[in-house]
């Protein structure tokens, strides 16, 4: 485990591969919820969180569960039922104590369950950590930073691009372009600028 | 029968899940950068689509409702991994080629999308044709942007150079590439839609 | 009489000049450079600039008409943009890169958000990203200078990027323009004629360009050396699209924040950015990323830095 692996992650994450503009994941959330930076920020912070811990669990499940049962082709089912339980428990949880939180977060909570981001990063993980069953030097704290520089990616695309939208709702953009396909050509234009970091090395 | 041609047709362009109803855009972009590629997602996630719907519509009056959204996903899990396990076998090539989306199928928010609007609120009869409309759509989907996004960005359509002596623009087959193109393309169609009213 | 009411968002800045006269004064600006370019590397260098103006006229002209808007071309924006495009590209390259590069500045960076004003992005690098991803081969391809045979030659940070030697390069090579690069951006003296001459007339302020140049220049001296506090800003500074990218393009009202904190915020985001490309990147280049990328936050940083309104929370 060293620095420079940690950094690598954190760099390659948010940057080079972000996960909503590089590896398109989470992307229905991204163009649908993306309109102000409010709710963008509070999706991106719940989404942060439970990529974060669903990284944790699922690497636990992995590595104590399926693979010493030699169950590995049931990654798919086992870590999407464990989302869709931590999302639960997450609704439960912010709907006994904070329940003007929960009223605020609406329907986005549960829409967590299916942003391909955060299943996309429990299987990143198994993919990346983890050699044939065996399980690689750190791979746990690898996975568990990873879930949380996974977060912060999807944060920082939200908040650029509400922004970006926020701003564009005083503008008189063409109406064939409102919305979707303008949001498409935006995360295009963001996604082209990303590219600077390719190749990066430390 | 004329309804069930009928919940077939709608998914392929009156609601087209792409085009009209912007879902599953995640795979969909990942996955057309090349006509191959785009015509393996689409069959593996009509698979997936058509029994998830049916299973789906017949136990739908046994599941409560507080859980439905996990009964269903355990059951669209369960095909999206013989889905993969079957692509492993028969097809590697294909597996290593759309990677870590063929999981992904399962948050795919058209199988979910279908089972939750159609296929929890209607017979099988309906819902198994809904699914193979609903596919078919996302499959002709796939299949146009990853023709327009292979030929320019490659000059080859299934893998069969069409254009010579012409440059390719690799940024077609990139990440910004795939979001111009559908950008681009759902401008196009809402413009169309505009001059048919 | 015909009485129109035009309803926009704020900021109001109620001045003498029209802003079509002040893109043509940016216009008038950045001749020298032009002149320096064309001198320097020869014909192919002319031809580069008169295909990205013609195409970038003719692709504003085409899609307002097929939109039914009003034909604009006399502004002077497009032309800027095509001027700043064709500046950004190295002289050598086939005569379709900068047609279909202004055509994609235009219509990707400009039109589809609306047109002047509108637009997030500063369109001509818009272009110029668009054509660095479709056409990496011929977009860094160079010409040797004062050689117009069109003999092929590494810019002097991509030399650096891979390690080879940089001596030959003094600085006073770097200044006048005598190395291989873009069209605009070598001669640094013909850009600095036209960056003063718009700082006197108050076109753009300090703001951006002293920040941008300064923390490029920070953080290439802290880390762009064999050891941290021994980078050669100094070349840093005077080499590849910097000064062009600071003064003229970074600048762009639009595209950047509206206050002054904002500026200074943006400017710093830039000049780090270009020089964690350079020093770290995979590219040996790194403006156009980088001013893109804080066009992008650019709203953001709006949201936090404006001004608050007497009255409000």
């Amino acid at each position: 485990m060293t620095v420079a692996a940690f950094l690598t992650i954190f760099i390659s994450a948010i940057f080079i591969n972000n996960v909503i503009l590089s590896r398109f994941l989470g992307l229905c959330s991204f163009i649908a919820i993306s309109k102000q930076t409010k709710p963008a920020l509070a999706m991106s912070l719940a989404v942060m969180f439970v990529t974060t811990m669903s990284s944790i669990i699922t690497w636990l499940i992995y590595r104590f569960l399926l693979i010493p049962l030699n169950m590995t082709y049931l990654r798919t089912i086992s870590f999407i039922l464990v989302i869709a339980a931590f999302v639960q428990l997450v609704e439960m949880v912010i709907k006994k104590f904070a329940p003007a939180l929960y009223r605020f977060f609406g329907i986005y909570l549960p829409l967590i369950t299916v942003n391909c981001a955060v299943l996309g990063v429990a299987v990143l993980n198994s993919d990346m950590f983890f050699n044939q069953g065996k399980v690689l030097p750190g791979s746990f704290f690898y996975s568990a930073f990873q879930g949380i520089c996974v977060g912060l990616g999807y944060t920082l695309a939200m908040l650029l691009m509400s922004a970006i939208r926020e701003r564009l709702e005083l503008c008189d953009v063409p109406k064939a372009l409102k919305d979707f396909p303008l949001g498409f050509i935006i995360a295009a234009i963001m996604s082209l600028s990303f590219m600077g970091f390719n190749g990066f090395k430390f | 029968m004329r309804k069930i041609i009928q919940e077939c047709v709608k998914g392929i362009i009156k609601e087209n899940p792409t085009f009209v109803l912007a879902l599953g855009l995640c795979p969909t972009l990942a996955v057309s950068i090349s006509m191959v590629n785009g015509l393996g997602m689409g069959i593996a996630a009509t698979f997936v689509l058509v029994f998830s719907n049916i299973i789906i519509s017949m136990i739908k009056n046994f599941v409560p409702d507080k859980i439905r959204i996990p009964c269903f996903i355990v059951v669209i899990a369960t095909f999206v991994t013989i889905t993969e396990l079957l692509m492993k076998a028969y097809s590697p090539a294909l597996n290593r080629a759309l990677g870590i989306y063929v999981p992904l199928i399962v948050v795919n928010c058209i199988v979910l999308g279908r089972a939750e609007a159609f296929a929890s609120k209607n017979n099988v009869w309906y819902s198994l044709f809904d699914g193979i409309g609903m596919g078919i759509g996302f499959t002709l989907a796939l299949l146009l942007i990853s023709g327009i996004r292979e030929l320019f960005g490659s000059g080859t359509l299934f893998g069969l150079t069409v254009v010579k002596g012409f440059e390719p623009a690799f940024v077609i087959g990139m990440p910004s590439g795939a979001l111009l193109v559908i950008g681009l393309l759902l401008g196009l169609f809402n413009v169309i839609k505009g001059r048919k009213q | 009489m015909e009485t129109k009411f035009l309803v926009s968002g704020s900021p109001h800045m109620h001045t003498r000049e029209s802003s079509s006269r002040i893109m043509w004064m940016v216009v008038l600006s950045l001749v020298p450079a032009g002149i320096s370019g064309i001198w320097i590397f020869g014909k192919p260098a002319l031809w580069t600039i008169i295909m990205a103006i013609a195409s970038a006229l003719f692709a504003e002209a085409g899609i307002q008409f097929l939109t039914k808007k009003k034909i604009s071309i006399l502004d002077g924006s497009a032309f800027l943009t095509g001027l700043l495009l064709a500046y950004n590209l190295g002289p050598g390259v086939p005569f379709w890169i900068p047609i279909i590069g202004s055509f994609a500045a235009i219509a990707i960076g400009k039109m589809v958000f609306g047109g002047l004003g509108q637009n997030i992005f500063n369109p001509a690098l818009v272009g110029r990203v668009f054509l660095m991803a479709s056409w990496p081969k011929y977009m860094t391809t160079f010409i040797q200078p004062f050689n117009y045979d069109t003999v092929t030659s590494a810019t002097p940070l991509a030399l650096l990027k891979e390690g080879k030697a940089i001596e030959h390069i003094n600085y006073l090579n770097l200044f006048m323009g005598n190395h291989s690069g873009c069209i605009g951006e070598v001669s640094i003296l013909a850009l600095l004629l036209g960056a003063a001459f718009l700082l006197l007339r108050g076109y753009i302020s300090w703001h951006i360009p002293v920040s941008f140049i300064a923390a490029t220049g920070a953080l290439t001296y802290l880390f762009a050396g064999k050891s941290p506090f021994s980078g050669d800003w100094i070349f840093h500074i005077l080499s590849g699209g910097l000064i062009l990218g600071a003064f003229f393009m970074a600048t762009d009202y639009v595209t950047s924040p509206l206050t002054r904190k904002g500026h200074i915020i943006f400017g710093i985001g830039c000049g780090l950015l270009t020089a964690v490309i350079r020093i770290w990147g995979g590219y040996p280049e790194g403006v156009s990323y980088a001013i893109l990328m804080m066009n992008a936050a650019a709203p953001l940083i709006d949201r936090f830095t404006k001004n608050r309104v007497y009255g409000a929370k």
